[in-house]
């Protein structure tokens, strides 16, 4: 794995949790106001920028290799949108999203 | 009548539930559409461009839409600390329907990490379902 191809795959999931993040942000806001369409545009966005991103890493790498990345993003989502978004994470949501991010990652593994 | 049924149908969580098995229905049509497409030359090939010659891909493509309008609907009711999780049931259903629909074999250390999911996103629903019950 190359330098680039390590960052891309960095953008693609940072692109994704974002997406989800700035998606959510939107429709919790009121719809068609001037926040929700600028949120709903840019979290689109990076949607699509990380789909195209992916799909190009997929010509070069096998699914199975790519998948647990995409794994991680269960933990990194619930951990944001506490963060960010102040949503309650109880221990117990984060243990099931922990166990999701390692059920993915053995599938692929396999 | 109307009423109930609109009730069930705007239920957040019935939604969820919708979404995720659109996720899994459109991968299901898009692996069958994918395979009986034509092969295009080497130079065009990885685009997939040639699926869209198959029904099913449109099928795939039509399923992928509803699921993703379905998935902002709970997005605006449901936390992501909740939702996302649960959104994770496909990689559950996939691989169950890819070896029911499309006889795909599933490999036993496949089947621990399917498992492991599934008692994740059910260690997500268990106090959800409990809050739901206060309400």
């Amino acid at each position: 794995m190359t330098v680039i191809s390590a960052v891309l795959i960095f953008f693609a999931l940072v692109l994704f949790v974002a997406g989800q993040l700035l998606l959510k942000h939107a429709m919790e806001s009121t719809l068609y106001s001037t926040r929700f369409t600028k949120f709903f545009a840019t979290g689109l966005t990076a949607m699509t920028i990380s789909f195209f991103i992916t799909l190009g890493l997929l010509q070069q790498f096998d699914l199975s290799y790519l998948y647990p990345f995409q794994g991680l993003s269960v933990v990194i989502i619930s951990v944001l949108a506490a963060a960010i978004l102040r949503e309650k994470l109880t221990p117990r949501l984060f243990f099931g999203a922990a166990l999701i991010s390692a059920g993915v990652v053995l599938v692929s593994l396999s | 009548m109307i009423q109930v049924l609109k009730k069930f149908l705007l239920n957040p969580w019935f939604q969820l539930a919708f979404s995720v098995l659109c996720v899994t229905a459109s991968e299901v049509f898009l692996k069958r559409g994918a395979v009986e497409a034509p092969k295009l030359p080497k130079e065009l090939n990885w685009t997939g461009v040639s699926g869209l010659a198959s029904a099913n891909v449109w099928f795939g493509i039509l399923f992928v839409i509803v699921s993703f309008v379905s998935w902002l609907y709970v997005l605006r009711f449901v936390p992501l600390t909740v939702a996302f999780p649960l959104s994770n049931l496909v990689h559950v259903l996939v691989p169950l329907s890819s070896w029911v629909f499309l006889d795909e074999i599933i490999s036993i250390q496949r089947w621990c990490g399917i498992v492991l999911v599934l008692i994740g996103v059910l260690t997500v629903a268990k106090p959800v379902a409990r809050m739901e019950e206060k309400l």
